[in-house]
């Protein structure tokens, strides 16, 4: 008996996404089917993993994850440099971390002088991740944005209470605009309408969802990626964009990657289980959908880059 | 529109037009066509031109064809027995001036009579354009008033700057009245003029005022990412600007030819003309948001008006008050010992009353004290209060009045050394000492509910005023007026019922984990988790359109006893993922509505009883049905239909619509005591309404029985009237 | 069409007896509509009746348990395709494979470290489920000697691992009282070890090398042989094709009602990227995954993704109430105060501790709910926290009288207060990513 293998077509289609410039444009999204299924749709373009680099030394990261990129650390533009020369980085998402309030407090026309020289030293497309505190993150990611006019980086990210300054500066200096939502297909399409509404082109805005690490609320960014994405694909035209996912930071601070096997025996070797904590969260998250993944360890990124090949296979 | 305003905006379109036309022929004469012409430090050539017609002006050659397009604008002068000239003739006239304008502008510098000079900046950078122009479209700058001519005096200008300032408003300033600018005016009094002031004298022509236009366009082409090509580009420009930039112009002193011509410009970009002078009025609508031209406005009235008009959104950042404010005081307990003042309790008469009025009717941030101030009064006074609350918005509505009003305890609580436990006139209010001592006065809380008001709902409540009575003529005077309109509120959710309505308001929020639940709130049947009612879900929409409650249409009615409409079927399959293609509001049986998991209480079918029983949340004991209110929550969550059980707000079973296809109130046969007390007097009053005054004592609890037989036979001892209904299933 | 409560209800005897364990026929009904048991627990059903719900109750993937004493490891019965609709019922079991050519030190080594494998978890106890031996060596004494030294030594659930019905019988002859899964039966030998995995009440994986089709063909021949136990064993060549060809059986069986496929599946990774394509099959849709080789490290970051995709997506996960050290306090760190939602408790630790401070944290029972959901489902007032600190104990480890509360339930301070005399109570951030600043900032300055 012949079985007839039921295919689903979609109404929907993921718009894709360029980043970058003419020169050396990646183009993500543009799927019209579930995750790999290739058997029933199309999938033109492969999830991209980004290397995220900090504007400052990574005093707080663990020596498991520093020592891939020794000295390389202690200047953000020779980070950034490693990232793409030995590590064959697609990507790279510059984290202004020091321009936090809290932290080091750096000024926005600090890290836009940073933004200019890593574009001017690296040919990959860029991410630049604001500090998160609200009217900091507006400084930094309009003068930034500036400072990077014309490049099609990605700016992360607009929240709620923000996204009238992150697109205004988007649309004026002609950047991609992340937009981030706790974890509600909702609020996620209600952002998604705001930032449209002002007259920025939806072709132009990937979703961050927000990512939970393995173990730390991975499951709820799981199911709210594919209900966004099975929404998206049955043809709601305001969730039909590529997800990026943060996945270093939320992975490499929590405890099951901390702790030395001396402490826990049974939890075996501490540098190789983090190392698989980064790609466990990352491999569930590309089964639900992820577009970009930013990452931490070269070693992760590696397994998980692999992953993509396999599973871009058809 | 007026025709005086019309045919004085043409008259002066042409005249500015022909200057144009002429200082062109002559520059070119000098410099020849291929002289290069431009404004410096911008991309976008002459920007309103550029805007407008999609021509790239570089030479003075390029000058001709927009010139020409701006003549073919130009409608015939019209004669004084013309009495109605077209509303668009003017604004036609205003396109064709403002190109005209720029190109005067432009050759200015070509001719060497710089605009740049002494305090006249001229045109804007695109950098600087960057930079403030971000914050016009992310809402901290709430917008910009180009202020053409001057005030009657230096000190009028002055304040009327302060004033403008006060609310973040950038201000552009041109030409002049009868040879004085509003510029010099302030330059004289020694008031520094920059753009880090947000004070920028333009130039002392009437054509300088191009320049806030140029400003404006390119706000649209750089922020709305919009390249000009042509009409439609050009109609986007415009568009864009009448709904994200929110400007004003106001016209200081006498308003000649040109000035009209100029305002007839502006108002093509949604911005509307606020005059000192007696001018004409065009009230709305057509162009504008509100109104186009307002007039005869005194200089102190002439920001709020502007606000009103444009419909500004002014952000407070902080709240002027002398102790620290924000969610985490929320709590926070006065104890007696700490105690400066109180108000209310049990101990004095005390209310709040919020009340919706007319836009001239009120005064924004006018905050008043009748009667002693904390410092008037003795350590731990008790007072009366009467806090008054005066709101006027263009979409605020009587409904919101008391969804505002519900807000008052937060805000104060909010405060910290404040504390505010209950609502309306049974309300209780308490100022530590710490909060005296660091300066705070009844006057504060004023400014505090009115500062909370404006930024939180910016989408009803456009002006506020306060006032505080603390004396106890006037409290008692006041009350009777509050405590009526309390009881008329009352009735009116009473009476408001679905028929009523046409639109009814769903609920999505409970999505995040029942993935294809929607609620179904009617006037009659609050959402299942008791804390959003049908207004809640109009106001909840009013201010938030995108959000998690979006209107019904309930559109053709398919079965009026049961409860269903196209419209309402529509949505709840589109919502639901297409999982529920049919719904009904009245009944538990066929179709009812899905629960999520938040839901007050459950009712459910009792088999044997011809009735149901309902159980509320609080209750984890067994019942009749031999299952508990958690087991039951189990089977009946997580966004199915279950038919047979629901999942309700406690109110809905007072409502005349409660499961009313099934038989309604009737048929239930067995409720907690928690229910019954909470609902007592309801119960008793909807018994009454179905003629089954007993119907109470007929209702089992559980100090009758949990078990299903025992209940059966007190239905019969008492002859519940369920038992006479036909079978439920 | 799966019917509903009432519908089921309307079929019971309406008696009431109880004999089900339940104290009416009503509530049996919804837990049978809800698949939470079987009809066959209520004795009195008609036949007409049993015959309807018999319909409408075989689930579209059906239940296989595989069993040894009273350890039981059930799989499929799986509703959805997707976990936000429902739960996923029975997670993925995890099996470790032993060799029967190894020697016997390397075994008991292995097996040492599988009994150890034990981790608590947000209340609950992540561990292996399986053991599979493998018949490498080809000789029965050595695979009944394996099974021997297994079963000695632990008491897991067995996968009987050969194509070879001889070795398998000898097996199952050596644990005649479990039940086995035997792995597998393929075209050649699907009579004989089908005929073994009746008489030995065992289960029983298929393997066929045609695809689906080859499967479900296999799979069809078996069950008109009256046997049905059967775990499917699709054969892939690529990760690409493991999820299509898992995901399509899902469907087949969940959408098409397609029965010849509606058993669980079995995913047996032999090759070096056994971490990945396990990660995927716990994902999607494998119900057993046997490993040849786990490192250790592996063990953590897998049971911890599987707990993830498994748990209820409607009913969150908890921790036990108490007090939890975070780091190492002392009398005079801070207490800080929080429901047990675990996702809650585990970010509040992981802040804390990232800020470089000890703590002692009391998680109280919210029934699971986040800090806002308690509180307005009155979970988490000032009484109920206040009368949980108290009864905690806590006051014998502290010298001081201070707690922090969530910034989200400001509004509780007061109340708090009130039910807990003499103590100060502390104003945390709204967010568990302000508290490392909340602590340097505020705390370390006021304490
Ligand atoms: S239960 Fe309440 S919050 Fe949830 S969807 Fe219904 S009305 Fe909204
Ligand atoms: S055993 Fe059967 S008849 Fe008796 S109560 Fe249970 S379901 Fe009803």
């Amino acid at each position: 008996m012949e079985i007839e293998i039921p295919i689903k077509k979609w109404s929907g289609k993921i718009r894709a996404v360029t980043i970058g410039t003419e020169k050396n444009g990646i183009t993500i999204g543009g799927e019209d089917t579930l995750p790999f299924h290739h058997f029933e749709g199309s999938i033109p373009n492969k999830p991209i993993i980004a290397f995220e680099v900090q504007d400052i030394y990574p005093s707080d990261w663990l020596d498991v994850v520093k020592e891939p990129y020794g000295e390389y650390l202690k200047n953000p533009i020779e980070w950034a440099k490693a990232a793409v020369v030995k590590y064959n980085a697609d990507m790279v998402c510059l984290n202004l971390l020091s321009t936090h309030p809290d932290r080091e407090n750096r000024s926005a026309d600090e890290a836009a002088e940073l933004v200019k020289n890593i574009i001017s030293e690296i040919d990959v497309p860029l991410i630049i991740k604001g500090p998160g505190s609200s009217e900091k993150q507006n400084q930094v990611l309009n003068k930034c944005g500036e400072a990077g006019a014309g490049k099609r980086c990605i700016i992360a990210s607009a929240v709620e209470d923000n996204y009238k300054t992150i697109t205004a500066a988007c649309q004026a200096y002609g950047h991609i605009v992340v937009a981030e939502t706790p974890i509600d297909v909702n609020l996620a399409k209600q952002l998604n309408i705001l930032i449209s509404d002002m007259n920025f082109p939806p072709g132009r805005i990937i979703i961050d969802p927000l990512t939970g690490g393995l173990g730390y609320g991975l499951e709820y960014t799981y199911s709210v990626m594919e209900r966004i994405r099975l929404q998206a694909l049955g043809g709601d035209a305001m969730l039909q964009m590529p997800f990026i996912c943060f996945v270093g930071q939320e992975v490499w601070r929590v405890k099951e990657v901390k702790v030395d096997e001396s402490v826990e025996p049974l939890w075996g070797d501490m540098k190789k289980r983090g190392i698989c904590w980064e790609a466990a969260t990352a491999i569930t998250l590309l089964l639900s959908g992820a577009d970009i993944l930013v990452m931490r360890h070269p070693e992760a990124i590696n397994i998980v880059r692999k992953s993509v090949g396999r599973l871009m296979e058809k | 529109m007026s025709k005086i305003i019309a045919s004085a905006a043409i008259r002066g379109a042409h005249k500015i037009f022909s200057r144009a036309e002429t200082l062109l022929k002559e520059t070119v004469k000098k410099n020849g066509e291929s002289r290069e012409v431009k404004f410096p430090g911008t991309a976008y050539y002459l920007p309103v031109v550029y805007a407008l017609t999609g021509k790239k002006v570089e030479r003075l050659c390029d000058m001709y064809e927009p010139l020409n397009q701006a003549k073919s604008l130009l409608p015939k002068i019209p004669s004084e027995n013309l009495w109605l000239p077209y509303l668009g003739d003017a604004l036609d006239a205003g396109i064709a001036t403002l190109i005209a304008e720029e190109i005067i502008e432009a050759l200015k510098f070509v001719n060497g009579n710089e605009p740049i000079n002494g305090i006249w900046l001229g045109p804007t950078t695109d950098a600087v354009l960057r930079e403030q122009g971000i914050k016009l479209v992310d809402g901290r700058m709430p917008g910009f008033a180009a202020c053409v001519g001057a005030p009657k005096t230096k000190e009028e200008a002055v304040k009327l700057t302060r004033d403008l300032q006060e609310r973040n408003i950038l201000v552009f300033m041109s030409s002049h009245t009868n040879g004085v600018s509003m510029a010099e005016q302030l330059a004289e009094e020694g008031i520094e003029m920059n753009w880090d002031t947000f004070l920028v004298p333009y130039g002392k022509d009437t054509s300088a005022t191009v320049h806030a236009l140029g400003f404006a366009v390119r706000a649209a082409m750089t922020f709305g990412g919009i390249t000009p090509n042509g009409l439609k580009e050009a109609r986007e420009i415009l568009l864009y600007n009448k709904n994200r930039v929110h400007a004003f112009v106001l016209a200081l002193g006498e308003v000649d030819d040109e000035k009209y011509a100029t305002a007839a410009g502006a108002i093509n970009f949604g911005f509307p003309v606020i005059a000192d002078t007696d001018i004409p009025q065009i009230l709305p609508t057509g162009i504008c948001t509100y109104e186009h031209v307002v007039s005869n406005i005194p200089y102190n009235e002439m920001p709020s008006k502007a606000i009103e008009v444009r419909g500004l959104k002014i952000k407070i950042t902080k709240i002027p008050i002398p102790v620290r404010c924000g969610p985490a005081f929320e709590g926070e307990r006065v104890r007696k010992e700490n105690l400066a003042v109180e108000f209310g309790g049990k101990y004095t008469t005390s209310f709040e009353y919020l009340i919706s009025k007319g836009l001239d009717e009120v005064e924004d941030g006018k905050i008043e004290v009748v009667g002693p101030e904390i410092d008037d009064v003795e350590e731990k006074a008790r007072l009366p209060l009467a806090i008054i609350i005066e709101i006027a918005g263009r979409k605020m509505q009587k409904d919101f009045e008391s969804i505002l009003e519900r807000h008052i305890h937060t805000f104060l609580s909010q405060a910290m050394g404040v504390m505010h436990l209950g609502q309306r006139d049974i309300n209780w209010i308490r100022i530590g000492k710490e909060a005296k001592n660091a300066g705070l006065k009844f006057k504060h809380l004023g400014i505090l509910l009115r500062a909370k008001l404006l930024s939180e709902f910016p989408a009803i409540v456009d002006k506020v005023q306060v006032t505080l009575y603390t004396n106890e003529e006037d409290v008692k005077r006041l009350y009777p007026a509050a405590k009526s309109a309390y009881e008329e509120r009352d009735k009116r959710m009473g009476e408001l019922t679905d028929e009523s309505v046409d639109t009814f308001y769903s609920c999505q929020l409970c999505q995040s984990y029942a993935p294809n639940h929607v609620c179904v709130i009617t006037p009659e049947r609050l959402g299942l988790c008791g804390a959003y009612n049908w207004i809640d879900g109009k106001a909840a929409y009013e201010i938030s359109p995108h959000g998690a409650n979006q209107p019904i249409k309930k559109g053709e009615c398919l079965d009026s006893v049961k409860g269903k409409w196209k419209g309402v079927n529509d949505f709840v399959y589109e919502r639901s993922n297409n999982t529920l293609p049919s719904f009904s509001a009245y009944s538990m049986m066929e179709d009812p509505m899905t629960s999520c998991g938040c839901f007050e209480c459950i009712a459910g079918v009792l088999p044997g009883t011809k009735g149901i029983m309902i159980v509320d949340r609080e209750y984890q004991e067994m019942t009749p049905s031999g299952m508990t209110f958690f087991n039951l929550a189990e089977f009946v969550g997580g966004g199915q239909q279950t038919p047979g059980f629901i999942g309700i707000g406690i109110l809905y079973i007072v409502s005349k619509k409660f499961i009313s296809a099934d038989g309604g109130l009737k048929r239930v046969v067995w409720m907690t005591k928690n229910i019954k007390e909470r609902l007592k007097d309801k119960l008793a009053e909807r018994a009454k309404e179905i003629g089954e005054e007993d119907l109470l004592d007929k209702i089992a609890d559980e100090s009758v029985t949990t078990e299903l037989e025992p209940l059966i036979e007190f239905l019969n001892n008492v002859n519940h009237p369920a038992l006479k209904m036909e079978e439920l299933f | 069409m799966a019917l509903t409560g009432l519908e089921v209800f309307k079929l019971l005897p309406n008696t009431n007896c109880r004999e089900c364990g339940f104290a009416t026929c009503l509530a049996f009904a919804m837990r049978l509509a809800a698949k939470k048991i079987e009809a066959e627990e209520c004795p009195y059903l008609s036949e007409e009746a049993k015959e309807i719900l018999g319909a409408s109750a075989v689930p579209p993937i059906r239940l296989v348990e595989i069993k040894s004493g009273d350890k039981s490891v059930k799989i499929g019965e799986e509703l959805v395709m997707f976990r936000h609709e429902k739960k996923f019922f029975h997670q993925t079991a995890f099996s470790v494979c032993i060799d029967d050519s190894e020697d016997e030190r390397e075994i008991t080594e292995k097996l040492e470290k599988i009994k150890k494998i034990n981790f608590e978890r947000a209340g609950e106890i992540l561990k292996l489920d399986l053991i599979a031996v493998k018949d490498t060596s080809g000789d029965k004494q050595k695979f009944c000697k394996t099974i021997n030294l297994i079963k000695n030594f632990i008491d897991l659930p067995l996968i009987l691992f050969s194509e070879n019905p001889e070795i398998v019988t000898v097996g199952l002859e050596e644990i005649p009282d479990d039940k086995p899964l035997i792995y597998s039966a393929n075209n050649e030998n699907w009579e004989k070890m089908t005929e073994l995995a009746k008489k030995y009440n065992a289960s029983l994986a298929i393997t066929a090398e045609d695809g689906l089709k080859g499967l479900s063909e296999l799979s069809e021949r078996i069950k008109n042989k009256g046997f049905e136990n059967i775990v499917l064993n699709p054969k892939c060549r690529s990760l690409t094709e493991i999820l299509t060809n898992y995901t399509l059986i899902r469907r087949l069986s969940l959408e098409n009602n397609y029965r010849n496929l509606g058993y669980p599946i079995i995913l047996y990774l032999e090759n070096e990227d056994n971490f990945i394509n396990s990660a995927v099959g716990i994902c999607k849709y494998a119900s057993i995954v046997v490993f040849n080789d786990v490192n250790d490290w592996e063990y953590l970051p897998l049971l911890t993704l599987r707990q993830n995709i498994f748990s209820d997506p409607q009913k969150p996960l908890q921790v036990e109430p108490g007090i939890y050290k975070v780091g190492e306090p002392d009398e005079s760190s801070p207490v800080f105060v929080t429901t047990n939602f675990s996702l809650t408790y585990f970010i509040v630790s992981t802040e804390i501790e990232g800020a470089g401070f000890s703590g002692h944290l009391i998680i109280t029972d919210a029934e699971g709910l986040s800090v806002l959901s308690a509180w307005s489902a009155g979970k988490f007032s000032g009484e109920i926290v206040g009368k949980f600190v108290i009864n905690s104990g806590i006051e014998n480890n502290i010298s001081h009288r201070n707690i922090i509360i969530p910034g989200y339930v400001a509004v509780i301070s007061g109340e708090l207060e009130d039910s807990l005399p003499g103590w100060n109570v502390y104003v945390g951030p709204q967010e568990a990513s302000d508290i490392p600043s909340y602590l340097k900032e505020v705390w370390s300055k006021e304490n």
